[in-house]
């Protein structure tokens, strides 16, 4: 079943009127510290329209750059925009804006739609259109035959997603989303790049973080990479991640029959060692990370083989940030 | 064009007030401790209550304060009756029965509480009357009559003291032996309805439903992090602070409501009185009940400031109550003292003495008499109800008594809000 992709939402927002020839998001200079910790230096960055995934290790910056745009910490230096406004002193922008924070707590006692549907009314709405809007985002990220079932019931993913409906709600033009597929099943991964890029094809500026490469590679091409507290590049990812194919990397494979998954994925030319750690962990090893990426659910899948874990304990955002800082990341 | 109504600032406002008290109400009821907080008030206040009732129920003693029931002679006839008739109270061939016509003996009970305080007549200022005939005997001299030199025989006198007091003179053996009973359950009534008030429902219920459930009203939800959701949104963080106060008052409001209109019919049906239901003690249990929720109002919005301030700004509280402990004690026995002015409970306790003041406006008159008691005091109940019963403090009348000390009451929520909101608004949230 398609989701409705119509958004027609934003009844009852507020007089706010923006100024449509500054740029949605726009950083000029910002520096943020925390007593002698530096989190972000310098930063000057403008977006307006499309996906956008902000790379960056843990600790890197990432959640400091979205607090700034979220007018939670005020900037130690230089200036934060956001439709022109400063978002530390007037929180009216946020009538255009959808936040997914990345913090874990929910209010577990409440509904997903008594919790989209109590935020909705925060934009000024009344509670029969909170309601409706509600419902509508809750199809909107495929939870609308659980939404009267408590959050603290919920699976990680699923209250992810409960968390972006939230932040679709009002219909926003800038989406922001806190590493919103950390600790997903695979499932809901799909699902929340799916409601990302959608998003994206209808026209909004989104802002996504993360700090695994392969993740953000299936939302967008467009990146910016913040490396401690500062901001390293800004551009297409497949023009740098071409050439860090070349570097070697490691899949980690988790599942019942490794050792029979093992025999099929020797044969690729791509891989040059496999070993086990342990009976059911196989670990791989190949100079062209992209192609057996692409790959290998295929082999699984004719294999017949189960699996229940995928990933790249190398985090090859670490060989990108090592490429692109000349090795001394 | 449009057939609905502008969206106008004001009623989105009210949306966003609306939602988010809304939240914050059914947030608290979800919680347990929101629930164990409010059954262990309402169980200290009705333990209190239950020794209240026991207080209402029991037989008083019967205090013969005069002496003139007994029978010293012991030829039958009781002291009083002996002294009624002029008969020699130590000679036992001397009584009333001797005379002629010969008097019959009365039963001793006849003259315990046989001359009891005259209530209507003390409130206009003097005149008690001499029910059993003991002041104004024939063989009484003018003088002896009027011990309290106003011109009267045989009567009491109330005056105003030199601090404001009530002075009780009296000719002897007027209202000398009053009804104990009768005294000691109004009085204790009027103690018990002045300390459940000012110490159980304006301090400790004022003070502890907001120290448990308002000082995480903030604090709470930053530690946590779910204060992302609502920081996301349009509304300014003055605003958060404002309605998550509403919410709380939500349900501490209703429920201080609830329970101290339960003790007002318990002890209305219970207390002393020929009515069915004492009414009026309305007036003292509605200003009981205004110091209540302003109390609340007031600590609620201070907590709630202290936890946005600190983490740990419970312990920042626990001073403060102890403070406010201090000046609720003090208000007892200095309600006009200045050092009240810098408390809250000094201003609530103005309420409540305001509305004790013009509901009974003969509690001055009633804790003298009892101290004095006859002259055997004081009598049960009396110093009970002296401790809890205090002038009103401004130096002015009842009303504005109230009226200024609730606009200083709703002052000092308000200050402590803005502040508040002042200082929620300067914090970096992680």
């Amino acid at each position: 079943m398609m989701p409705d992709m119509s958004q027609q939402g934003r009844e009852g927002s507020s007089d706010w009127t923006p100024d449509t020839t500054a740029p949605i998001v726009y950083l000029n200079g910002v520096s943020k510290s925390y007593g002698r910790i530096h989190a972000l230096s310098n930063i000057t960055l403008g977006l307006s329209g499309g996906v956008t995934g902000i790379l960056g290790l843990n600790g890197a910056g990432k959640s400091t750059l979205f607090k700034l745009l979220m007018g939670k910490v005020r900037p130690s230096a230089g200036e934060v925009r956001i439709f022109g406004e400063d978002p530390w002193k007037n929180p009216a922008p946020y009538a255009r804006v959808g936040f997914v924070p990345e913090h874990e707590k929910m209010h577990d006692w409440m509904t997903a739609l008594e919790f989209v549907a109590t935020f909705a009314r925060l934009h000024g709405m009344t509670k029969p259109q909170a309601e409706k809007e509600a419902l509508r985002v809750l199809d909107f990220v495929g939870l609308s035959d659980v939404a009267n079932k408590e959050i603290g019931r919920f699976s990680k993913g699923m209250r992810q997603r409960t968390k972006i409906a939230h932040a679709l709600v009002n219909d926003p033009d800038l989406i922001v989303l806190d590493e919103p597929l950390q600790g997903c099943d695979p499932l809901a991964r799909t699902t929340i790049m799916n409601v990302i890029r959608e998003l994206g094809k209808l026209g909004r500026t989104v802002l996504v973080s993360s700090h695994i490469l392969s993740e953000i590679e299936r939302i967008t091409e467009q990146i910016v990479i913040v490396h401690h507290g500062k901001l390293v590049a800004l551009g297409n990812l497949h023009a740098i991640r071409d050439r860090l194919d070349q570097i070697p990397h490691t899949i980690r494979l988790v599942g019942d029959d490794v050792k029979h998954l093992a025999k099929d994925i020797l044969d690729h030319p791509a891989v040059y060692g496999l070993s086990f750690p342990s009976s059911d962990e196989l670990l791989i090893q190949t100079y062209h990370f992209g192609a057996l990426h692409a790959e290998l659910p295929g082999i699984i899948v004719r294999g017949e083989h189960r699996v229940r874990e995928i990933d790249n304990p190398d985090d090859d955002l670490e060989s990108l940030l090592t490429y692109l800082t000349g090795g001394g990341a | 064009m449009s057939r609905e109504r502008p969206n106008s600032v004001w009623r989105s406002l009210d949306r966003k007030a609306m939602a988010v008290a809304e939240f914050t109400l059914r947030q608290q009821r979800k919680r347990l401790s929101t629930w164990v907080v409010l059954g262990v008030a309402m169980l200290a206040m009705g333990v209190l209550t239950m020794f209240y009732v026991d207080a209402m129920v029991r037989d008083y003693d019967a205090v013969d304060n005069d002496g003139d029931a007994s029978d010293f002679d012991q030829d039958g006839y009781p002291n009083g009756q002996e002294r009624l008739y002029g008969t020699d109270i130590f000679d036992s061939t001397d009584h009333p029965g001797l005379l002629d016509p010969p008097v019959a003996p009365d039963d001793r009970s006849v003259w315990v509480n046989e001359d009891d305080f005259d209530w209507d007549s003390l409130a206009e200022g003097s005149y008690g009357v001499d029910d059993d005939g003991d002041c104004d005997r024939e063989d009484r001299t003018a003088s002896q009559k009027d011990d309290n030199r106003n011109g009267i025989p045989c009567d009491i006198a109330v005056s105003t003291g030199l601090f404001g007091n009530t002075v009780v003179e009296t000719d002897g053996n007027v209202d000398e032996d009053p009804d104990d009973e009768a005294y000691a359950k109004e009085a204790s009534h009027r103690a018990f309805v002045l300390a459940i008030g000012k110490f159980g429902f304006v301090f400790l219920l004022g003070i502890f439903i907001p120290l448990f459930m308002a000082t995480g009203l903030i604090r709470d939800e930053m530690t946590s992090g779910t204060m992302h959701f609502m920081l996301a949104k349009p509304i300014a963080r003055t605003e958060v602070f404002l309605y998550r106060i509403l919410g709380f008052l939500g349900i501490a409001w209703p429920y201080m409501i609830g329970l101290v209109g339960l003790v007002a019919v318990i002890t209305g049906f219970v207390g002393p009185g020929d009515a069915i239901f004492r009414w009026q003690d309305l007036g003292v249990w509605l200003s009981v009940l205004l110091a209540a929720l302003f109390a609340v109002l007031v600590y609620a919005n201070l907590f709630c400031l202290l936890g946005v301030m600190w983490k740990h700004g419970i312990v920042l509280a626990l001073p403060f109550a102890a403070w406010e402990l201090g000046m609720i004690l003090t208000t007892l026995g200095a309600p006009d003292a200045a050092i009240l002015r810098f408390s809250v409970i000094g201003w609530a306790m103005n309420v409540v003495d305001a509305g004790a003041a013009m509901a009974w406006s003969d509690t001055g008159l009633l804790i003298a008499v009892g101290m004095w008691g006859g002259g055997n005091g004081p009598l049960e109940g009396a110093e009970a109800l002296r401790i809890f019963a205090s002038d009103t403090g401004l130096g002015l009348a009842p009303l504005p008594t109230m009226i200024v000390s609730l606009g200083v009451l709703l002052f000092q929520a308000a200050g402590c809000w803005f502040l508040g909101g002042a200082l929620f608004k300067a914090k970096e949230i992680d």
